[in-house]
């Protein structure tokens, strides 16, 4: 199973769409899902699909806005961006995963130690 | 929250945008794909492979959209939106079920509604003032037990001990809310009802006057006291809506009163209905211990902030109790009693135990119309059996289907619901025009007012739930492989859809026969009531009504004198055989009042004996017709200086004197005015219903009116002829002897009778066609849930028949099957309804209803129906060909 790619935790898809585009500026859904997968280097089981919705659901809640515009090679595409309420959510959710996966990696560490006696 | 609710807004937006959104991500995700297909030609691949890759990644479309429109909108909205499109095709597909089930829940609906209209005006509607839930309405509480005797009113010392002594009211207000004054305008008296009330009356309601203003303090004081207000109705019908009323004189029982305002039309407080009203004033003969024993007030207290009700009437009991201790004479065993203005005037009313009633029968019908409906879904759902298999077996989710079943239910109830709101708007108008037999219950507004609009919202919805639920479970248990496999060729529909049914059928005629049992007995009770003998004679007599006012007969003397001078002038009338007067008509419930024995011992307050006590003229008994039994009348002797003497009725010798010789008795009455003499009793008549719409015979004591003269008092005129032809001689004679004193109500006992019983045949006639809706909607429903049920058994038939069974074995067979339901379903019914005669007895006053033979006569007919309804459809069933049974599909 070490070949099997990392499922996609409730609510880390959405995070990673804001840390995104706060990265990247304007982007497009394609754009986006791309950038993920570049990033986790191909660690993250993606259907890229799974992506509109997270895109929906951050609209709705005004986090990003999305507008209709073309793309660097001419093509239509919806481009989105982070909104100033997106940014400061970010940056709460941030701060509560890194401090979740740092607890994570000591407890973690602790049961290695606990085998060893 | 503030998320939460942007996210709410955009959800329940994008459900009814679904084709935009839809359109605009499908745009998305074609971008997606060509931006993927683009960036993999760029990276070398062939052209068909950039594709799939493409696809690959994006992993099914289908499912990004599902997902998509899952997380935008709300699922829950969309799948009712197509459940509703659904049923509605469902619906217009069948137009005879629909209209049947539709119109059914109307009739139900509708019936409901229009009784609810009553319930609303007159239980639910809100006094007018400001809090009147806060205000306190306090009465006595009688000792002598009769109709009302815990809202009997207050006397005037106790008005002024109680305002003084209690800390629980802010403020406290007396009206005395029975009057009648004489209005002359023209030189023509009218008699009015109107009310005497304290200066601070309408501010401690909380009400002000519609044109110029109410009283103020110190117009109770004798003086400035001659000042009106008059009711809204009064000013219209009498006045013309002159607004420059206000300031003029008006003469009101021989004097000169100043008309200070006009009361807005919605100043109404339910069974007191004054045409106007003059300050209260009371003097110091009002404080006197004789006047103890004049009882004519209410009060009306606005308790204090942070006071509640239960410490009002624990201190107004208190108060009650040191009233009898302190003038046992004439307030021992009087209580009090304490209630909120609202509750009050309801109680006072004496409504709602005959509303109870209506609303429980049309709650029957109700619950008889939504068993039919649930019956035809049933027998309908039985029908889509394999249509549900399918949808099941391509992956519905049971949930998904009793959901759908039930919006079916839903829409019925809907559209019934509108319908019947429809019928009740016309059932509102009938029973508007119907409802005139009093002033008091036709000056209240019946209407399709909010609180009924909701009521058939509730009960639409209540009706959706039962008839959709029993159809929609069962529809949910479809088994889906024996109802594909069985091709409609079972033997036998399924167990517990016949069961289901069989559960129906037998409530269905157990409410009819219930409803019908009631009836019946409330018919009885008319009838016996409307053929009773009242104990005299009604026919020929012409009755009316005075009141002696205070500025010319305000002595005794006077009230005697004038009785004497306007008897001796009517029977000069041609065609007139007998003329007297009495302080109440015979049967129109006159008062209690109770009573001591010489000889018998004092028995302590609460159960002490009481009788009816009535006032009356020499002639009374010969003019009414009431038989004189032993010892004598009332004679000229028997006046202010002679012993005091009354006359008994039979019931009084039988109850309270148990059958000892009567004559030579002495007696001691607990009224006003009597120096607690003993009176002897020298005469005994026969017995006088008390109520001419009760069966009731109460012990009865008549005192000689010139013994003890009364100011309020009715005419009665034994004619030869048409009473109703001697009424303009009668108001010619009273006339003459006084010009400016009016007559009340002339007109013949029959017709008072009939006034006064008024409401009852109205109630009985209304529950009477409830009843026969209820037989009706109960047969139709019984009729048709049994032939279908034979219908779904051609089949089962066929093969009896083809396998030998001659058509009379199955006859008794189906024969045997309804009976069974309508044995049980006429045996729960028959339980049900033997409370019924005691319910009665407690509800209508002084009706007496055992009718043993209503119990053989209702189930012995209702159990014929239920027969004839299988038998019909039974021997349709034995007559069709075996061939064509078993061909059936």
């Amino acid at each position: 199973m070490a070949e099997s790619k990392l499922d996609l935790l409730q609510g880390t898809l959405d995070l990673m769409v804001l840390q995104t585009l706060t990265t990247m500026g304007s982007l497009h859904g394609y754009g986006i899902a791309r950038r993920i997968e570049q990033v986790s280097a191909d660690n993250v089981l993606l259907n890229q699909g799974t992506i509109y919705a997270s895109l929906v659901r951050l609209q709705q809640r005004g986090w990003i806005s999305g507008e209709w515009g073309t793309s660097s090679n001419n093509r239509k595409a919806k481009f989105y961006s982070i909104t100033k309420k997106g940014r400061k959510h970010l940056s709460e959710d941030a701060a509560h995963w890194q401090r979740l996966s740092m607890v994570m990696g000591r407890v973690l560490a602790m049961q290695d130690e606990g085998g060893d006696q | 929250m503030m998320d939460w609710l942007r996210q709410s807004f955009h959800r329940l937006r994008s459900v009814f945008r679904r084709t935009p959104l839809d359109r605009e991500l499908d745009a998305e995700l074609a971008a997606h794909l060509e931006l993927a297909i683009e960036d993999n030609l760029q990276r070398g691949m062939p052209a068909d492979e950039a594709r799939r890759q493409a696809l690959i990644r994006f992993g099914g479309t289908e499912q990004a959209k599902e997902q998509h429109r899952e997380v935008r909108g709300v699922p829950a909205m969309d799948t009712l939106f197509q459940d509703l499109r659904y049923a509605v095709r469902g619906l217009l597909k069948s137009p005879g079920f629909t209209a049947a089930t539709v119109l059914t829940l109307a009739l139900g609906i509708a019936v409901n509604a229009t009784m609810f209209s009553l319930v609303s005006a007159f239980l639910l509607r809100r006094p007018p003032g400001h809090e009147p839930e806060r205000v306190a309405v306090v009465t006595s509480i009688n000792p002598a037990s009769g109709f009302l005797a815990d809202a009997n009113p207050v006397s005037a010392p106790n008005y002024l001990a109680w305002r003084g002594a209690n800390d629980v009211f802010a403020d406290m207000a007396a009206g005395d809310e029975y009057r009648t004054v004489s209005l002359t305008s023209l030189g023509q008296p009218e008699a009015l009802p109107s009310a005497a009330v304290s200066s601070n009356y309408f501010t401690l309601l909380g009400v002000s006057a519609e044109l110029g203003r109410t009283f103020r303090d110190g117009e109770d004081q004798s003086g400035r006291d001659h000042v009106v207000i008059l009711s809204h109705d009064l000013w219209e019908r009498h006045f013309g809506s002159d607004a420059s009323l206000i300031g003029s004189t008006i003469r009101l029982s021989r004097e000169n009163y100043t008309v200070i305002g006009v009361m807005p039309a919605n100043f109404r407080l339910l069974g007191f209905t004054p045409q106007l009203w003059t300050p209260l004033v009371l003097t110091a003969s009002d404080q006197t211990t004789a006047a103890r024993k004049d009882r004519s007030l209410y009060l009306f207290g606005r308790l204090k902030s942070g006071v509640t009700l239960e410490q009002a009437r624990a201190k107004l009991v208190t108060l009650a109790r040191r009233a009898g201790e302190n003038f046992p004479e004439a307030e021992k065993g009087w209580g009090a009693a304490v209630r909120t203005l609202p509750d009050f005037l309801v109680y006072d009313f004496a409504i709602r135990s005959a509303l109870a009633v209506m609303m429980t029968t049309v709650g029957f019908v109700l619950m008889i119309a939504c068993a039919n409906v649930a019956g035809l879904l049933l027998a309908r759902a039985a029908r889509r059996r394999k249509e549900l298999a399918i949808r099941i077996a391509l992956g519905a989710g049971r949930l998904r289907i009793v959901r759908q079943l039930l919006t079916e239910g839903l829409m019925i109830a809907f559209l019934g619901g509108n319908m019947g709101l429809l019928l009740a708007h016309w059932g509102i108008n009938f029973v508007r025009a119907s409802m005139t037999f009093n002033e008091a219950i036709s000056a209240v507004p019946l209407s399709l007012d909010s609180n009924v609009l909701l009521f058939t919202l509730g009960v639409s919805l209540v009706c959706a739930l039962l008839c959709g639920l029993a159809p929609a479970l069962k529809g949910s248990q479809t088994d889906v492989n024996t109802s594909l496999k069985d091709e409609g060729r079972a033997a036998s529909t399924g167990r517990s859809h016949s069961r289901l049914r069989t559960v129906l059928v037998t409530g269905e005629i157990a409410l009819a026969l219930f409803l019908l049992i009631g009836t019946g007995l409330l018919f009885r009770g008319i009838f016996l009531i409307e053929h009773q003998n009242l104990g005299f004679r009604a026919d020929h007599l012409l009755t009316a009504g005075v009141t002696l006012d205070n500025a010319r007969y305000k002595d005794p003397s006077q009230q005697t004198l004038f009785v004497r001078d306007l008897i001796s002038r009517l029977q000069q009338i041609p065609s007139t055989e007998a003329v007297a007067v009495a302080s109440d008509l015979p049967a129109t419930g006159p008062g209690t009042v109770t009573l001591q024995i010489k000889g018998q011992p004092e028995l302590p307050a609460g159960q002490r004996l009481s009788t009816v006590d009535v006032l009356v003229s020499i002639d009374y008994f010969r003019a009414a017709g009431i038989p004189l039994l032993r010892g004598r009348a009332f004679t000229e002797t028997d006046n202010a200086t002679g012993p005091r003497v009354v006359v008994v009725n039979q019931e009084f010798v039988r109850r309270h004197l148990h059958d000892q010789e009567p004559l030579g008795k002495q007696i001691r009455l607990d009224v006003s005015g009597s120096t607690s003499e003993w009176n002897e009793i020298v005469g005994v008549v026969g017995n006088v219903k008390t109520h001419s719409e009760g069966t009731n015979d109460d012990p009865e004591v008549y005192e000689p009116f010139l013994q003890r003269p009364a100011s309020s008092f009715s005419l009665i005129v034994r004619a030869t002829c048409d009473p109703n032809s001697l009424s303009s001689a009668l108001r010619g004679t009273v006339a003459q002897v006084d010009a400016e004193l009016p007559l009340a109500r002339v007109m013949s006992m029959p017709a008072l009778i009939e006034r006064q019983k008024g409401g009852d045949p109205f109630f009985v006639r209304v529950l009477g066609g409830f009843a026969i809706l209820a037989l009706i909607l109960a047969a139709i429903g019984i009729y048709g849930l049994v032939a279908y049920s034979v219908g779904q058994r051609t089949h089962e038939i066929g093969i009896r028949m083809a396998l030998g069974a001659k058509s009379p074995d199955v006859l008794c067979m189906i024969l045997r099957d309804g009976m069974k339901m309508a044995a049980i379903g006429a045996a729960v019914g028959l339980a049900m309804a033997l409370p019924l005669p005691k319910i009665f007895d407690a509800l209508f006053y002084g009706l007496h209803l055992r009718e043993p033979l209503l119990y053989f006569i209702v189930p012995a007919a209702i159990f014929l129906v239920a027969v004839l309804a299988t038998y019909i459809p039974a021997r349709r069933a034995t007559r069709v060909d075996p061939m064509v049974a078993l061909r059936q599909d």
